[in-house]
């Protein structure tokens, strides 16, 4: 019975051949990306795109990091990184502590409509970013929050909150009300519960939020470009400044060796909370 | 003193009208079972008393103290609910001390409190454990503690037993029984399981649409039933209700006279009335065996064996009865007999009021 599955069927090999394409499809230009960024310059020029290269060295990966000019600065994108982590830990430690009681406090309070009203803020949360640019830039300016971190990270913090909320409310409206309930006997208030009881309760819907948060937040271009100001320009913005900067000759090398830089984040995050996730959402059953 | 008063309470959502008018008193030590049918108000009535659902009108006073407008935690209650509700992140020590603790109990009443309640119900081994790591009956081990350390006034139990096995359900019904006795503790408890509330009430409250039907110890509830609801909901295999006429003494069913002499009435009733003359399964009997009552003339249908005795049941004209036989009896039992209906032992009920005459 069990062989049959092994067996060598052209269904069974039409299937491999897909996943094999597919995965070279998304993996050559990956592929590129790393041994370009390990050539020099005068193998580049000789434009074996696929070549691995015969000398490999760190260099272009130094040179990206350290002294890469964005615009009339060259110090890097290691600037960008720095500004990037400023933006990001204030805004995913803030939009989820927020979102968490928000959606905690909804999960509770269920009055006539509440779907319908819940179902209105949602919506936000895919109206285009873009919508909101400008009177936001008017608003920050008038509050003297324009241009600065705690503007950018305000902004974050405003646009992550629907979903955040969504999340939690979402998770903490299927944790049985009788537990709730347990903790109110117990004497407990509606701090109390937060702490106490429901938030251990979400480590995995908080890991989600994390995964959620860092690679929006991360991966944010425009809102960067927008809100943060020259002085704190994010890693994409940086990046996009060495790619379009053209002094003398186009060094493809560090070209690819900032963007995998700036990479690096979002793809951590995915491998290492990838197993936190796992193991939340496999613990912490409530009865049986 | 009064363990419990609740007077005049109501309530309702909307226009659903889930109480209606309750008054029901719990004295101190009492065991009450709130019992029903889902959707009858019990568990309802348990979490206003237990603060847990705000009411529309009436008060609830615990130990002399009126509580109608304090929160749970003020009113001196511990409960015991249907899904557990143990803190899953808590180890059992934690689920046991966490009302102690927010309530600033000193540590070490706490710790004593916790190491007596673990060893009352035997859990002393588990209170490193998490409530994911136990079974559905030592988890309900655990809730019992969890509102015993409390030392409350009151234990509300809502449903405790219904995610149970059927073996377990038995053994932690005679646990909270036991534990009822010993510590002499004032007990509340609702279910809609009626041998759940035979066995473990001083009194049951039986329930439907928000009223209480009936609120009296478990035997008078099974001989006397107040109203057709009550007599037909408790009792398995359940009450035959045969409908007729009272006239001159007796009463009248599908033109058979049945002489209601024997019957405890509580006045005249008048002729013409419209009854329901009820008669539990064991207090009918074969004429040829010697049962005493009234004779009537029946047709064995089929038996049901359940193992202790066999439900046998007949045609009465156009009704069925159940007659509850000795199983090596019920094995010859076929065609045409006499049914002796032991009508000392029977209730009749007003078919328009629905209340015992």
């Amino acid at each position: 019975m069990r062989r049959k599955g092994w067996r060598l069927s052209a269904r069974r090999v039409g299937l491999y051949a897909f996943l094999l394409i597919s995965a070279a499809f998304f993996l050559l230009p990956l592929y590129v990306m790393l041994v370009t960024s390990f050539k020099d310059m005068s193998e580049v020029r000789l434009g074996d795109l696929l070549s691995l290269p015969a000398a490999p060295s760190v260099g272009a990966w130094v040179k990206a990091w350290t002294t890469a000019c964005t615009g009339l600065t060259c110090n890097g994108i290691q600037v960008g990184f720095w500004n990037s982590m400023r933006i990001l830990v204030p805004s995913v430690v803030v939009s989820i502590a927020v979102g968490s009681v928000t959606g905690y406090a909804m999960s509770l309070w269920r009055p006539r409509g509440a779907t319908l009203l819940f179902g209105i803020v949602m919506s936000v949360a895919f109206v285009p970013y873009q919508v909101f640019l400008y009177p936001l830039v008017r608003l920050f300016s008038f509050a003297g929050l324009n241009s600065s971190l705690p503007g950018i990270i305000t902004v974050h913090t405003i646009f992550g909150l629907p979903t955040m909320t969504l999340i939690f409310r979402n998770y903490f409206a299927s944790v049985p009300i009788e537990l709730f309930k347990a903790a109110r006997v117990d004497g407990a208030g509606f701090w109390r519960i937060f702490t106490s009881v429901m938030l251990p309760m979400a480590v995995p819907i908080i890991t989600v939020a994390v995964i959620l948060q860092v690679t929006g937040i991360w991966n944010d271009f425009i809102f960067g470009l927008v809100f943060a100001g020259r002085e704190n320009f994010p890693m994409t913005v940086q990046l996009n400044n060495i790619v379009n900067s053209t002094q003398g000759e186009r060094e493809y090398n560090v070209d690819m060796a900032a963007t995998m830089l700036t990479a690096l984040v979002p793809l951590a995050v995915y491998f290492i909370s990838g197993r936190w996730f796992v193991r939340g959402i496999a613990a912490g059953a409530v009865k049986g | 003193m009064a363990g419990v008063r609740v007077s005049t309470l109501t309530k309702a959502y909307g226009p659903l009208t889930v109480l209606q008018d309750i008054s029901i008193e719990v004295a101190e030590g009492e065991f009450t079972v709130l019992l029903g049918p889902s959707g009858c108000g019990k568990s309802t009535l348990l979490n206003a008393i237990a603060g847990l659902d705000e009411v529309d009108g009436g008060t609830i006073e615990i130990a002399g103290q009126d509580v109608t407008d304090l929160e749970p935690a003020q009113r001196g209650i511990a409960m015991v609910f249907q899904s557990y509700a143990l803190y899953p992140t808590m180890t059992v020590r934690g689920n046991l001390s966490f009302g102690l603790k927010v309530k600033g109990s000193p540590r070490a009443e706490i710790e004593s409190r916790v190491a007596w309640a673990a060893d009352l119900l035997q859990i002393t081994p588990l209170l490193d454990r998490k409530p994911g790591q136990m079974s559905g009956g030592q988890r309900q081990r655990v809730a019992i503690g969890r509102a015993l350390v409390q030392k409350a006034k009151l234990f509300l139990f809502d449903e405790p037993l219904s995610n149970l096995d059927a073996k377990l359900r038995t053994e932690m019904r005679v646990e909270i029984k036991k534990l009822h006795k010993e510590l002499g503790l004032t007990i509340v408890y609702v279910t809609h399981d009626q041998i759940e509330a035979m066995t473990l009430a001083t009194r049951i409250a039986v329930m439907k649409g928000g009223r209480i039907e009936q609120y009296a110890a478990p035997d008078e509830l099974y001989e006397r039933p107040e109203t057709l609801f009550v007599a037909g909901f408790v009792g398995a295999p359940a009450m035959n209700f045969l409908p007729g006429m009272y006239r001159g003494g007796a009463i009248e069913i599908d033109g058979v006279r049945i002489p209601a002499g024997a019957l405890e009435l509580r006045g005249p009733v008048a002729d013409g009335t419209k009854v329901v003359l009820g008669v539990r399964p064991e207090h009918i009997g074969l004429v040829a065996d010697g049962a005493l009552g009234e004779s009537v003339a029946a047709e064995a249908q089929f038996m049901e064996p359940m193992g202790a005795d066999t439900l046998g049941w007949f045609t009465m004209g156009s009704h069925r009865v159940s007659v509850r036989l000795a199983p090596q009896r019920a094995r010859g039992v076929t065609g045409n007999v006499d049914l002796a209906l032991d009508l000392s032992l029977a209730s009749l009920f007003n078919a328009t009021t629905e209340r015992r005459l």
